[in-house]
């Protein structure tokens, strides 16, 4: 739910995203442009270009001042130039954003809903035999790490099987247009979807048959069965739809889980997205891009959890907004 | 319509329902009355076949057994042929849809009406039960427990059922709802039979034709609504209308003895029950058919303790009392109400045999007296007027409250000397050493009386007569009295021949009144019914010239 | 409370497995010197051998054993694993009792820090202080820590809350005592079993980040971890040796994590006895 107490919190969590971003590089010993832009980077300047970064960035220039700058150049959505890609930092980042969220996307929906669906069978059925097998299946599960799973996928599918190609999200000079790209994109994301969905699927598996195990015992539990209503609408439309209520106050958590488990997954499957040019940034220590990077990650989870907590009012008619 | 024979529900080893007969017909409201806890609500709900202990006997509803049904086919009757509006709680209904989505659901799934249909219809129950237009797509925690109540009622009728059980329909309405809504109810009568489970007996006469009362997992009385509450013929019917505040009955509430417990074996009602006898200690009474009355009851109800017939005493030519013909039913209070020389003493000492009658004969539990023994005397006690004159001067307290026992020879002294000292206790007095060693002309007037009752009591009589205890004791001292005479009537299940010349008195403490005037008994009949529609002229008189605490300047 | 826990792991199966589990991992790790036949750095040059007698699961692409590896592996990840748990538990509890306790200004200012941490994914963070500062075994445990106390802080108030409402809280107030006395005397031993589970989710917690930051390469390179293990065996997923060297060392990192879960989940009734019951026999 949306409250003072909520936006607080946001901006407090702003706030310490920022200044970390801000203070981490300044407070290393050394050079501080070299700080900024890493060892390797620095090699490749000229002097001049290092005289007007340092302007840029008021570098010699007392700590107050540097902030003002640091942040006036986030609100014109500069975060800076990367010169292991030859380019914009903000450029690189938004050409690698399309297939992160894709995949993230895909598997935070696909985890949830599945999650959702898993847990009301088995809280619909506690204590018998598919329950406890559900139960502990996924939590056997939930003990594999995301690129673990990716790994064991990898091999099984791709290597061993050949089923689904080994790495990126195209195949490359393909020159395919319509249905069949369509195709040969689904083709690449099934593998790392698939990993981050079942790495993440077991939260919202048993949170949600948690809650069903208390709703069932509810008075309009009874009412619905005297009602003669199916056991599908039982299930679903009334113990499922109060027993996802939880679920939806955890999703934005799970956001941030996903976000970065999708940095381990691309890691193995070598996807083009934003996670992977992380590790190719820590690789070369371009530090621009992964200052960019934090900050965007860390920013779009904190949007994502906002409108989650504004959807909410809407899907629990007992809650209203408590400005 | 609906045919219940037999019905046992039990809990794991918790007997819920042991055995319950019952019949609805077409267009009938049958009320299952029963307090907390009786099972009426799991009667209910075993009639929808929701009961999640073990069930067994049969439920013929339109000639099918519902217990023999297959879950589907059950499933189809819900809600469609038979439909229950549960008890209004929290949570009852489903607190993320709006309440008329919810009636509109089993219409939609049951496949009767269409989306738009289902919400015509729904409108238009909600309509029916007064629900403010802008309350209809409110959800449930936005509405107030008597709206709540009327979109249960609405949901209930969604598909129009054969058969309707409500559960509380009316508990949480005020009053005005309440009268408006049964109203509601009734009018759907002709189409659709009503099984009413409910503790309020209010509830009760708004709604049912006729009311089964529930003790013990058994229906210990059952016919029709009017005849079971004017005259109740199970002792714990009676007493559970005794117990209920309304506006008709005159007398004080009482309550019942003892708690609700299970006995194993026997009456359910045998360790409250004020008449029992041995057999309702081991033997289960059955279900009876017995003068236009269903009770369960080895005694066939209530039991008449003490009858005349046409007795009459004279002294000399002087009739005393002429032709009086009344009945004591157990643990009931008649009041004998009179002026002074109608004969109430006459009567009382009559029947006590201290007078012999010249013509009639008195009757105890059946059987008809001619000599007074002992055993007469262990069933029928008095307490005199003025407890100066009965009690002796020359014995202490606790001599005095032996004195019966010792005249009938009853156990050792030491047992008499404790069953002395008990009884002082429920009459309120001391039992210290000190107050047994008191003379009676050391006691206050209303101590003496106390006494007296004790002394009375001590041989543990079902019928106490009591001729104007309390005429020479202060008014404060007879309410005290009075509500030791009811409550002794509670505990010990004592009828009362009650005799008084003052009838605001006579009210409070009686279930029945007798008037009499020059020795006949001129009218007689419940209480409320002589309070407030007395037939004869000398009764209407008596209550207009009865004490009335109105301001000074008001005058009939 | 009165409910014991360790009646609690004991009676479930789940519970009683991944104690096994826990207990099998902690033996490998204290005993690996004993039973790792080779130095698990020494480097040869027999590289990616299947698995022999010699070598248990063959050697990896330097030629170290990887079996000697995988032992000792055990010891990093439990001893962050357990740093981490002890710390943040510790972190938390403080926070959250002191938080309970104070209330006013102090609580509002530290409930919305410690909401704003929930939020920001902690893994990030580390991963952008790691490309800055290469953190030794130490360091990462005393970030982690810093970074995770937040979740526990958040339960160990509410409990706490509930704890400073009763009879003897009351009592110890009116004969005086300080916050620190009633924290100590009265609510931290009553909260013992929700300690225990909060430390075995802060353990489970911090084996997982501690092997993806060694996947991805940040941690000290000089330690043996499971992660960095498993990240060398990517490079080869086209050749067999990820039959003996990536699933065995996977599987000895979800292994330990299933059993920190197991046991977990069945000490959970403690803190929410509603959903004890019929679930897991």
């Amino acid at each position: 739910m949306l409250s003072k107490q909520n936006l607080v919190t946001y901006t407090i969590a702003l706030l310490f995203i920022l200044s970390l971003n801000f203070f981490l590089p300044r407070m290393m010993p050394g050079d501080p442009l070299m700080a900024i832009y890493g060892d390797e980077a620095l090699i490749a300047m000229t002097p001049e270009l290092k005289a007007h970064l340092i302007e840029r960035f008021a570098l010699d220039k007392p700590l107050w001042q540097q902030l003002g700058a640091y942040f006036l150049a986030l609100f014109q959505g500069d975060l800076g130039y990367s010169y292991y890609y030859n380019a914009p930092v903000s450029s690189v980042i938004l050409g690698r954003l399309p297939w992160t969220l894709l995949l993230v996307g895909t598997s935070l929906v696909l985890s949830t809903m599945l999650g959702i669906i898993l847990g009301i069978e088995s809280g619909w059925r506690r204590g018998s035999k598919t329950d406890r097998a559900m139960l502990a299946g996924l939590m056997s599960l939930n003990g594999f790490p995301d690129f673990f799973l990716g790994m064991l996928l990898l091999i099984a599918f791709g290597v061993t099987w050949g089923i689904f190609p080994l790495a990126g999200a195209l195949t490359p000079y393909s020159g395919l247009s319509g249905l069949a790209l369509l195709f040969d994109v689904l083709r690449h994301l099934f593998l790392p979807v698939a990993a981050l969905t079942l790495a993440h699927l077991t939260s919202g598996y048993l949170l949600t048959r948690n809650t069903m195990i208390t709703v069932l015992k509810e008075p309009y539990m009874l009412t619905a069965k005297a009602k003669g209503l199916s056991q599908r609408v039982l299930k679903y439309r009334h113990a499922g739809r109060n027993s996802m209520l939880p679920v939806v106050t955890q999703t934005g958590i799970w956001v941030g889980r996903v976000v970065t488990g999708a940095l381990f997954v691309e890691l193995v499957f070598a996807y083009p997205g934003v996670g992977y040019l992380t590790y190719e940034a820590l690789l070369a220590r371009d530090y621009p891009i992964i200052q960019g990077v934090f900050l965007m990650v860390a920013i779009s989870v904190l949007v994502a959890n906002f409108l989650i907590d504004l959807s909410y009012p809407k899907l629990d008619p007992r809650v209203s907004y408590a400005y | 319509m609906l045919e219940i024979k037999d019905l046992r529900v039990s809990y794991g080893q918790d007997v819920v329902l042991n055995g319950i007969d019952l019949e609805l017909g077409v267009g009938e409201t049958l009320a299952i009355v029963g307090e907390s806890g009786t099972g009426k609500t799991t009667l209910g709900l075993s009639i929808m076949r929701l009961v999640e202990g073990t069930v067994r006997g049969t439920i013929r509803f339109n000639g099918k057994d519902l217990l023999t049904l297959s879950d589907n086919e059950m499933q189809r009757i819900r809600w469609s042929q038979i439909a229950m509006a549960f008890q209004n709680a929290n949570n009852v209904l489903n607190p993320v849809y709006t309440v008329l989505n919810q009636i509109m659901e089993p219409m939609i799934e049951h496949g009767f009406k269409s989306r738009d249909e289902a919400r015509d219809r729904a409108t238009e129950l909600l309509r029916y039960f007064c629900l403010p237009q802008n309350r209809f797509t409110a959800y449930p925690h936005q509405l107030s427990g008597g709206e709540q109540q009327k979109v249960l009622l609405a949901m209930a009728m969604a598909n129009d059922p054969e058969l309707l059980i409500l559960d509380e329909p009316l508990s949480s309405l005020d009053a005005a709802a309440r009268a408006e809504v049964a109203n509601l109810l009734r009018e759907t009568d002709k189409h659709c039979a009503k099984l009413v489970a409910t503790h309020d007996l209010d509830t009760v006469s708004k709604l049912a034709d006729r009311m089964a009362v529930l003790y013990g997992g058994k229906i210990i009385e059952a016919g029709p609504t009017r005849d079971v509450l004017s005259r109740p013929r199970h002792p714990y019917t009676r007493a559970l209308i005794r117990a209920y505040p309304n506006m008709t009955m005159v007398k004080d509430l009482q309550g019942i003895k003892g708690r609700m417990a299970r006995p194993v074996s026997g009456c359910p009602f045998h360790p409250r029950c004020t008449q029992a006898i041995d057999i309702c200690r081991t033997k289960t009474p059955r279900l009876v058919w017995n003068k236009a009355r269903h009770i369960a009851c080895h005694r066939g109800g209530i039991i008449t303790l003490l009858s005349t017939k046409n007795l009459t005493t004279s002294f000399g030519s002087l009739k005393a009392i002429e032709s009086v013909s009344l009945n004591i039913e157990a643990g009931e209070t008649l009041a004998l109400v009179g002026q002074t020389g109608s004969g109430k003493t006459t009567l009382a000492k009559t029947i006590m045999g201290l007078h012999q009658p010249t013509e009639g004969d008195v009757y105890l539990e059946g059987a008809k007296v001619n000599n007074r023994g002992k055993d007469f005397y262990k069933r029928v006690q008095m307490v005199f007027q003025n407890p100066g004159e009965s009690l002796s001067h020359r014995l202490s307290v606790l001599e005095a409250v032996m004195e019966p026992l010792d005249i009938q020879g009853i156990g050792a002294k030491e047992e008499r000397e404790k069953k002395a000292i008990q009884v002082l206790g429920e009459v309120e007095l001391p039992q210290t050493r000190d107050f047994l060693n008191k003379y009676p002309h050391q006691l206050s007037g209303g101590e003496m009386q106390r006494l007296a009752i004790a002394r009375a009591l001590v041989l543990a009589p079902a019928l106490l007569i009591a001729d104007e205890p309390t005429v020479f004791l202060d008014a404060s001292i007879q309410a005290k009295i009075l509500k030791l005479l009811l409550n002794l009537q509670e505990q010990r299940g004592l009828s009362m021949l009650y005799i008084t010349h003052d009838i605001a008195a006579a009210r409070k403490v009686s279930d029945r009144i007798a008037i009499m005037l020059d020795g006949r008994v001129i009218e007689e009949g419940p209480s409320n019914e002589i309070i407030t529609a007395p037939k004869q002229g000398y009764t209407r008189n008596l209550l207009r010239a009865a004490s009335a605490l109105r301001s000074t300047g008001q005058r009939r | 409370m009165h409910i014991d826990l360790k009646k609690e792991i004991k009676e479930s199966g789940p519970g009683k497995t991944g104690l096994f589990i826990l207990l099998l991992m902690v033996a490998m790790a204290l005993l690996a010197p004993v039973i790792a036949p080779y130095n698990p750095y020494q480097q040869s040059t027999t590289s990616l051998l299947p698995p022999s007698l010699s070598h248990w699961l063959g050697t990896n692409h330097v030629g170290q054993d990887i079996w000697s590896r995988l032992v000792f592996g055990a010891r990093t990840s439990l001893l962050v694993g357990f740093g981490v748990g002890i710390l943040s538990t510790l972190l938390g509890t403080i926070f959250g009792v002191s938080a309970a306790l104070v209330g006013g200004l102090y609580e509002k200012v530290l409930m919305r820090i410690v909401d704003a941490f929930i939020v920001i994914p902690m893994i990030i963070v580390i991963i952008l202080i790691s490309a800055y500062i290469r953190p030794s075994i130490l360091t990462l445990i005393l970030f982690l820590s810093l970074l995770s106390w937040q979740g526990g802080a958040r339960i160990m108030r509410a409990q706490a809350l509930s704890l400073k409402e009763r009879g003897n809280v009351a009592a110890a107030k009116s004969f005086g005592a300080s916050h620190f006395y009633i924290a100590w005397r009265h609510v931290v031993p009553d909260l013992g079993p929700i300690l225990l589970v909060d430390f075995i989710y802060g353990v489970r917690r911090a084996v997982f980040m501690e092997a993806g930051l060694a996947f991805l390469g940040i941690t000290d390179p000089t330690v043996v971890s499971w992660g960095m293990m498993m990240r060398d065996a990517l490079s080869f997923s086209y050749l067999n040796v990820w039959q003996w060297w990536l699933v065995p060392t996977g599987v000895a990192l979800s292994l330990t994590i299933i059993g920190l879960t197991f046991v977990g989940h069945a000490a959970e009734p403690v803190i929410e006895p509603r959903l004890r019951g019929a679930e897991v026999a």
